[in-house]
């Protein structure tokens, strides 16, 4: 099953199938995984976080809806919400295309960042995850 | 039938612009027989079977007596004394049990042969351009509701010019074709598909009739609910010969009027409402809720079908839906269909 899913090496996991990925700038873009949206299919639309949200880690910070199912969208690190992802407006399905590129939904300026990546799982480690699945 | 085969949106677009089939088999269908067969049909439905010429179909509900909707169907006559009965896969065994339970007084023989016939929709507007490929028969012979007798991929069906879609279209009916022996079917299915057909799932043939505005049972319409609620009215025939089920608590209601009615919404804004979602007036005070709703894919919109006090119902009234914390404006519209029928379904410019 494991093999199905593309993994991106170098962000971290969360259990729901959210991503979060250090950017050079200091802030952390985040996602929903491959796993996510192949389980949604063919997404139309997505609910953006407003700009300057204040996130707790695994807080609802937005929601992903296909055609047949919403699914909500939490947080995978805390912070204050300095970008959103507005071509996805336009462009749902770029999560389903590239969901760890062009499909980010949001960026986030940390507060606590190596505290929250404690809680997340490497690609290694959600590799394995995905197993059990 | 599977959600998707290909995708939801490609599936509703091979339906709204070329053809699409449907494994349609989970409905349910009976043989209504004998000579008491018209007066016991026009006793169970709300339409006039009379009017029916041979051949020919109408869409109609069922009511209990108290006037909340069984379910909907379609009625097809062959003759006086043996008529086609089509109904929803979720009434298979409950409208069974409806029809025999009523039928004590009748001189009736009722058939139910979901199980030993196999069904297939073929629809889109390229859906006769499809079959005829694999049939010797003048498909333009066959007027929209009504049901012939024909030979496809060399085996003996009916087909019925209707469909669930809004598009023009055929349903097959496949004699002796049992679920543990689908062979018929099977080649059938494959022939279309040769021919030009794009396989359809459950998901694609939920927006596309949402789109055409047509009643999803157990969302839209159940027993709780009135055809005049449903926006059903035009299969009710209050002044037929003799008694039918419902009609006096039907001819009650229309003599007091209705509390809330079955309206189409577009919104405004981006979102998707689903069913359950609350509608809300100006002043943000919940007055109904979403039956059935979601993206349509041929209008890139949110649409929804909804049940609102009657003082909302006229067109252009603006209201918000609830969908989940937000509240996003919309406006009452056209609902059967939502999509401009100049352009697309089976009445569009050819």
């Amino acid at each position: 099953m494991a093999d199905e899913y593309k993994i991106d090496e170098s962000v971290y996991y969360t259990k729901e199938h959210e991503w979060a990925k250090k950017n050079e700038d200091g802030t952390v873009s985040v996602g929903v995984d491959d796993y996510a949206q192949g389980q949604l299919h063919e997404i139309v639309y997505v609910e953006l976080p407003e700009m300057n949200a204040e996130v707790a880690q695994a807080e609802a910070l937005g929601a992903v809806e296909s055609v047949k199912a919403v699914s909500d969208m939490y947080s995978p690190i805390g912070g204050k919400v300095v970008a959103i992802n507005e071509e996805l407006l336009d462009s749902p399905d770029k999560i389903n295309t590239d969901p760890y590129g062009e499909g980010w939904i949001a960026k986030i300026e940390p507060t606590n960042l190596e505290g929250d990546l404690a809680n997340l799982m490497d690609a290694a480690a959600y590799t394995e995850y995905l197993k059990t699945l | 039938m599977p959600v998707w085969y290909e995708g939801i949106q490609a599936e509703h677009g091979a339906v709204r612009d070329s053809c699409g089939i449907f494994d349609t088999c989970h409905m349910g269908r009976t043989w209504a027989t004998g000579p008491d067969v018209e007066r016991f049909l026009n006793y169970i439905v709300t339409n006039n079977v009379s009017k029916l010429e041979p051949n020919g179909g109408m869409y109609t509900v069922m009511c209990k007596s108290s006037g909340g909707i069984v379910d909907d169907l379609i009625v097809y006559k062959i003759n006086d004394e043996k008529y086609w009965v089509v109904y929803n896969a979720s009434g298979r065994e409950k409208d069974f049990k409806w029809l025999k339970k009523n039928s004590k007084d009748f001189n009736v023989k009722l058939e139910d042969v979901s199980d030993t016939y196999a069904m297939i929709a073929v629809q889109g507007p390229k859906a006769q351009e499809v079959m005829q490929k694999i049939t010797a028969k003048n498909l333009d012979e066959i007027e929209r509701f009504n049901l012939a007798e024909l030979t496809i991929s060399g085996y003996d069906v009916i087909a019925a010019r209707t469909g669930y879609t809004g598009e023009d279209g055929f349903e097959i009916y496949v004699p002796d074709c049992p679920v543990d022996s689908p062979e018929k079917a099977m080649k059938i299915w494959t022939d279309l598909i040769g021919a030009g057909a794009t396989p359809c799932g459950l998901g694609a043939r939920d927006s596309l009739r949402l789109e055409a505005g047509l009643w999803l049972y157990g969302s839209d319409i159940d027993e709780s609910i009135n055809p005049l609620e449903a926006g059903l009215r035009w299969t009710v025939k209050l002044k037929k010969p003799g008694y039918f089920i419902g009609n006096r608590a039907i001819q009650k209601m229309k003599d007091e009027g209705i509390k809330k009615t079955l309206v189409g919404i577009m919104l405004d804004e981006r979102g998707i409402p689903r069913h359950g979602y609350p509608i809300l007036n100006m002043e943000e005070e919940e007055i109904g809720v979403v039956t059935s709703g979601g993206h349509s894919p041929t209008l890139g919109v949110g649409i929804a079908m909804a049940y609102v006090p009657p003082e909302y119902k006229k067109k252009g009234t603006e209201l918000y839906v609830k969908v989940r914390k937000r509240n996003l404006k919309g406006k009452i519209v056209k609902h059967r269909p939502f999509y401009d029928d100049s352009v697309y379904g089976w009445k569009r410019d050819k």
